[in-house]
C-alpha cells in the first residue's frame, strides 16, 4: 500500500509538453483557419512545423519522456538491444487513402538518414520492422520519435509530400509565402478541430507581431531574446523549457587539433555576457550538453570564464586567423561576434564568416534541439547531431554524467546556453500547447469563434 | 477472538494516523534518508578509503532545510562505518555532497576531491508527494479518487462485482482488491473508423447492475455479469451501430430535503449523438417537442414546486449556451457563463434537492467543480469551488444519483504514469 505516492518533482514545466490553457473546461469547437507566421521554412529537417503537420513517427515522445505508440503499435528488443521488431498499425492511409504499409515505412526510413543511421539494417517481416544493428541500440524507440525519421513519401506528381499526419499539404499555394494545410478527415488519430492552418513563412518577427496584434494572425514565433519584450506587450505566451542547446563546435583538426587549444577556446568563451547582452538574460547557461533540470548534476560542469587559464593554455602560440560560422539570422551573427571578441580578449585571432561565404571554418555557432525529455534518448541524440554515433547504453546520472564528461573533455563542443522556444497566441486560439522540443502541437488546437 | 479483532483494529488505526500524517509540507519520516545516505556513503568509501575527510553538505534541491542536520548525521554515521572520519581537521580530502534533483528525482552528488584528483558519485533518491485535501463552505464538495489510469477515461460504472471503465478503445473490468481495484480484463471495442480527438462514452446500468450497456462514438458494447460457482465474470460484447446514447436519468427527489421519501419517475431520455464529432445532434428519442441545439451536456433536473413541471432538461449548446427545455420551450438560463461543457445533477438532499455540479470555464491551469441550484431561469451558486488538481475531462451522474463522478486529466507537470484519475464527488449540507 503506498498512500504516498512518488512523484517526479516538477522544477518547472522543464521539457513537457506545455498547455497554455485549461484544456477541454469547455469542449473544443470543430471548424475554422488558423493562420500562423513563422520566420523560417516550414519544411525544415529538425522542428519544422509542416513536418509535424503532414508526418507521423513510428513512436512519439510523450510529456513523460518516454517513447509511446504512434504508428507503430508495441514494439520489442532482443539480442541485447542490437534487434528490434516495431509492429506496425493496422488500418492506417497516408493522405492520398493508400493504406500505410510496413514496406513503405522502411523504405522511408532509408531515404531519411541513408548511410547515418542508428541501424545496420531496417527490413520488412510481415506486418512488422526490424531493425538490426552491430551495436546495440537501447534508445531506439525514442530516436525514432525524432523529427529525422517521420514517416513520408512525394506524391506522383511530385506536387505535395504525403503522410498520416493530421493535416494534408493543399499542393496549391496563395502564394509563394503561403502554404495551405487541410484537416485529414481520415486521420488515424481523429480528425483534428481545426478546418485549415495557413503557414505564411519567411516572416520578420516584427511583421509577425504586428500582425498578431492587428488580428491577422493567430500564431507567431517569439525569439527568446524577446520574451520580455512579449510580456511587456502583454501577449499572451506560450514557453518550452530550454529546448534548444547554443553550442560552438570546434573542430579538431589542423591548428584546432592541439587539444589545449581547443580547451582553452572553451575557457575563454563568457557565457554570461552571451546570456546577459545577446539573449536578454533569457538563456540558461550550461557547460554540460543536457539541462541541469534533466540531469541534476549540470553543476558538475564549471562555466564560469577563465581568461587567464585560456592564456595560459594558448601558451604564447599565437595560431594563425581562426574563422567562426553560423546561420544567417541576426541573434546568431551577433552571439557569433560576441564570441569572437572573447577569443581576441585570450589571444586569438577570430574572425566572423559572413553567412554562406565560407563553406568550412574552425568553429560553428550552433542551435541543437533537445529532441526528447528522456535524459538518455536526449543526450545520444545530440550526440548524433553533432556527428557521433556511440550509443548511450547507461540511463542512470552516473552513466549519463561519465558519457558527457568523456565527450565534452574532447572540446570539439563547447555548450553554452540552453534557449526556450515560444509562440505568440491570439485571443481565439485554445489549448495551444508544445511538444517536448518546444514545437506547436496544431493537432488539438481550436478556435472559440467558430462555429 | 475478541482481544485479536481489537488488537487489529488498534494496529489499523494507529496505521491510518500515521499516513494521514504524511503530506509533502510534513518534514518525511527520518528514516526516508537512511538508504540514499547509506548509499552515497558506500560509493565514496569506495572511492577515498578510511582517513580523515572535510564534509561539506549544499543543498540545491526542494529538500527542507531542516532536514539537512539530519542527512548530515546519516552521511557522517555511514562514513564513520567505512573508517571515514568527518572531523572537520584540516585535511587534503574533501568531500562536496551536493543534495540536488532533476525532473524525475533526487539526486545526491558527492565531489570527492583527493588533491588536485576529483571524482564523483551519485545517488538516485526518488522523491515524495503530497495528498491534497480539498476544502470548501456552505454546501460543501468533496472528491475522493476511486482509479487512476494512464489512458483516458470515457466514463466509468461501479457495481456490485466490479468497476467497469470505458476507454477510448477498450472495455476495462475491474475487480475489487485488498489495495483498491485490479485490473481483470480488457474487452477491444473493435472501431474500425478512426477516433475523434475528444472522445466521449456513456456506460448505464441495467438489471439492478447485472448488465450495462456502454455507448462510444458508432459503436455500442452490452455486458452482462454471470455467476459461477467460485467467481463470477463479465461477458462484453461490441457492435458498430448509431444508437441513441441514454442520458443519465438518476432518480429525482421531489420537493425540499424535509421530503426525501418520494421520487419522480423519468422515462430514460436518449439522445443521437454525432460519432465524427464530440456533440450530440440535438435529436431526442422519444422528443420533447422543443427544438434543440447541438450540445455537449444535457441532464434532467428537478423543478421546485409551484413551477408548473416536476421536471426539465437542461441543455448546453456547442454555442455555448446553457438552456432549460420545460413544457417544450426553451428558456436560456443566466449565471451559467461560466460553466464548462460538462455538467451533471447531484441529489444532494440540500436545498430543493438536487443541485447541478458543473465544471469551470476559465483559463486557469486547474479546473474545478461548483455546485449550482436552479430556482428559476437563473443559476445561483449553491458550494465553494472544489478544486480538481487537472483539467476535468466528463462528468456523469451515479447510478443512485447520490454522487457524481467525474474524470480528471492530471497536468503535465506532474509527469506520473497515471494521467487520468476517476473521482467520486459527494456533498454534505451544512
Amino acid at each position: 500500500m503506498r498512500w504516498i505516492v512518488l512523484r517526479r518533482v516538477a522544477i518547472n514545466c522543464v521539457l513537457a509538453a506545455l498547455a497554455l490553457h485549461g484544456a477541454a473546461r469547455t469542449r473544443p469547437h470543430y471548424g475554422g483557419t488558423l493562420r500562423v507566421e513563422i520566420e523560417g521554412d516550414q519544411w525544415q529537417r529538425q522542428g519544422g512545423l509542416a513536418r509535424r503537420l503532414v508526418l507521423d513517427g513510428l513512436t512519439v515522445i510523450d510529456s513523460d519522456g518516454s517513447a509511446h505508440p504512434a504508428l507503430a503499435v508495441e514494439w520489442k528488443s532482443e539480442n541485447q538491444d542490437h534487434r528490434w521488431q516495431f509492429t506496425l498499425r493496422r488500418g492506417v492511409h497516408l493522405q492520398n487513402s493508400e493504406m500505410l504499409t510496413a514496406a513503405m515505412v522502411v523504405t522511408s526510413l532509408q531515404r531519411s538518414c541513408q548511410a547515418d543511421c542508428p541501424w545496420t539494417a531496417v527490413r520488412v517481416v510481415g506486418t512488422s520492422i526490424v531493425f538490426t544493428g552491430d551495436s546495440p541500440v537501447p534508445n531506439l524507440p525514442e530516436l525514432l520519435a525524432n523529427d529525422d525519421y517521420l514517416i513520408g513519401f512525394d506524391a506522383d506528381d511530385g506536387s505535395r509530400i504525403l503522410g498520416t499526419g493530421p493535416f494534408q499539404q493543399t499542393g496549391e499555394a496563395a502564394n509563394n509565402d503561403v502554404q495551405r494545410f487541410i484537416a485529414n478527415e481520415n486521420c488515424w488519430q481523429g480528425r483534428p478541430f481545426l478546418d485549415e492552418i495557413d503557414i505564411h513563412f519567411h516572416r520578420s518577427i516584427r511583421d509577425q507581431w504586428l500582425d498578431l496584434s492587428l488580428g491577422r494572425a493567430d500564431l507567431v514565433e517569439v525569439p527568446a531574446e524577446q520574451l520580455r519584450q512579449a510580456h511587456e506587450q502583454r501577449l499572451t505566451v506560450a514557453v518550452s523549457g530550454p529546448v534548444s542547446l547554443l553550442a560552438l563546435a570546434v573542430a579538431d583538426g589542423g591548428v584546432l587539433s592541439d587539444a589545449n587549444l581547443r580547451s582553452a577556446i572553451a575557457l575563454a568563451v563568457d557565457r554570461n555576457s552571451l546570456s546577459n547582452v545577446i539573449f536578454q538574460k533569457q538563456g540558461e547557461i550550461t557547460a554540460s550538453l543536457l539541462p541541469s533540470e534533466l540531469t541534476g548534476y549540470g553543476f558538475l560542469f564549471p562555466a564560469d570564464r577563465d581568461i587567464n587559464k585560456a592564456r595560459e593554455l594558448r601558451g604564447g602560440l599565437t595560431p594563425p586567423v581562426l574563422t567562426i560560422s553560423t546561420d544567417s539570422s541576426a541573434q546568431m551573427q551577433l552571439a557569433a561576434q560576441r564570441i569572437a571578441l572573447n577569443l581576441r580578449e585570450a589571444g586569438f585571432n577570430v574572425q566572423v564568416a559572413a553567412p554562406g561565404t565560407v563553406h568550412r571554418t574552425d568553429m560553428v555557432l550552433l542551435r541543437l534541439t533537445l529532441a526528447s525529455n528522456e535524459p538518455r534518448a536526449a543526450l545520444e541524440s545530440l550526440l548524433r547531431g553533432v556527428g557521433v554515433e556511440a550509443p548511450v547504453v547507461d540511463d542512470s546520472s552516473a552513466g549519463l554524467y561519465k558519457v558527457e564528461r568523456e565527450f565534452l573533455q574532447t572540446h570539439t563542443l563547447v555548450p553554452l546556453l540552453y534557449l526556450p522556444r515560444a509562440y505568440a497566441v491570439g485571443g481565439r486560439v485554445r489549448d495551444f500547447s508544445l511538444s517536448a522540443d518546444g514545437t506547436p502541437l496544431l493537432a488539438g488546437v481550436s478556435l472559440q469563434d467558430v462555429p | 477472538m475478541k482481544l485479536a479483532w481489537l488488537v487489529l483494529t488498534v494496529a489499523n488505526c494507529l496505521m491510518l494516523a500515521e499516513l494521514a500524517g504524511r503530506d509533502g509540507s510534513a518534514a518525511p519520516a527520518p528514516g526516508k534518508w537512511q538508504e540514499p545516505a547509506a548509499a552515497l556513503a558506500d560509493e565514496v568509501a569506495a572511492i577515498l578509503g578510511p582517513g580523515q575527510v572535510r564534509l561539506t553538505i549544499r543543498n540545491a534541491s526542494s529538500i527542507p532545510t531542516e532536514e539537512i542536520p539530519k542527512i548530515r548525521l546519516l552521511l557522517e554515521e555511514d562514513l564513520k562505518a567505512h573508517g571515514v572520519l568527518t572531523s572537520g581537521a584540516e585535511s587534503a580530502n574533501a568531500i562536496r555532497v551536493t543534495l540536488s534533483e532533476n525532473t524525475r528525482e533526487r539526486l545526491w552528488v558527492a565531489e570527492v576531491i583527493e588533491g588536485n584528483q576529483r571524482q564523483v558519485a551519485m545517488v538516485q533518491v526518488e522523491p515524495e508527494t503530497a495528498r491534497q485535501v480539498p476544502a470548501g463552505t456552505g454546501l460543501t464538495l468533496r472528491k475522493q479518487a476511486v482509479l487512476t489510469a494512464r489512458d483516458p477515461v470515457l466514463a466509468a460504472l461501479e457495481t456490485a462485482d466490479g468497476l467497469v471503465v470505458v476507454e477510448p478503445e477498450e472495455i476495462v473490468i475491474y475487480g475489487h482488491a485488498a489495495e483498491g481495484w485490479k485490473e481483470q480484463k480488457r474487452v477491444a471495442i473493435g472501431q474500425r473508423k478512426p477516433l475523434t480527438r475528444d472522445p466521449r462514452g456513456v456506460i448505464v446500468p441495467l438489471h439492478d447492475g447485472q448488465e450495462f450497456e456502454a455507448f462510444v462514438a458508432g459503436m455500442v458494447c452490452e455486458g452482462s455479469y454471470e455467476r459461477g460457482p467460485m467467481a463470477g465474470d463479465w461477458t462484453v460484447h461490441c457492435r458498430e451501430g448509431d444508437d441513441p446514447w441514454q442520458l443519465s436519468v438518476p432518480p429525482l427527489p421531489r420537493g425540499p430535503a424535509t421530503n426525501q421519501s418520494e421520487s419522480i419517475e423519468v422515462t430514460p431520455l436518449k439522445a443521437f449523438y454525432n460519432s465524427t464529432r464530440d456533440y450530440f445532434t440535438g435529436v431526442l428519442a422519444p422528443s420533447l417537442g422543443a427544438d434543440l441545439p447541438q450540445f455537449y451536456a444535457a441532464a434532467i433536473v428537478p423543478r421546485p414546486a409551484g413551477s408548473g413541471s416536476l421536471a426539465a432538461l437542461l441543455v448546453n449548446g456547442i454555442d455555448g449556451k446553457v438552456q432549460l427545455t420545460e413544457a417544450g420551450v426553451l428558456e436560456p438560463v443566466s449565471g451559467a457563463r461560466d460553466w464548462g461543457s460538462d455538467y451533471a445533477v447531484l441529489n444532494t438532499g440540500c436545498g430543493i434537492g438536487a443541485q447541478v455540479v458543473a465544471s469551470g470555464s476559465g483559463e486557469a491551469a486547474a479546473d474545478s467543480l461548483r455546485a449550482y441550484e436552479l430556482p428559476a431561469q437563473e443559476a445561483i451558486p449553491a458550494s465553494a469551488p472544489l478544486a480538481m488538481d487537472g483539467t476535468v475531462m466528463a462528468l456523469w451522474t451515479a447510478p443512485d444519483g447520490k454522487s457524481v463522478f467525474t474524470v480528471v486529466r492530471r497536468p503535465v507537470s506532474l509527469a506520473a504514469a497515471d494521467k487520468y484519475e476517476v473521482d467520486r464527488v459527494t456533498s454534505s449540507c451544512n
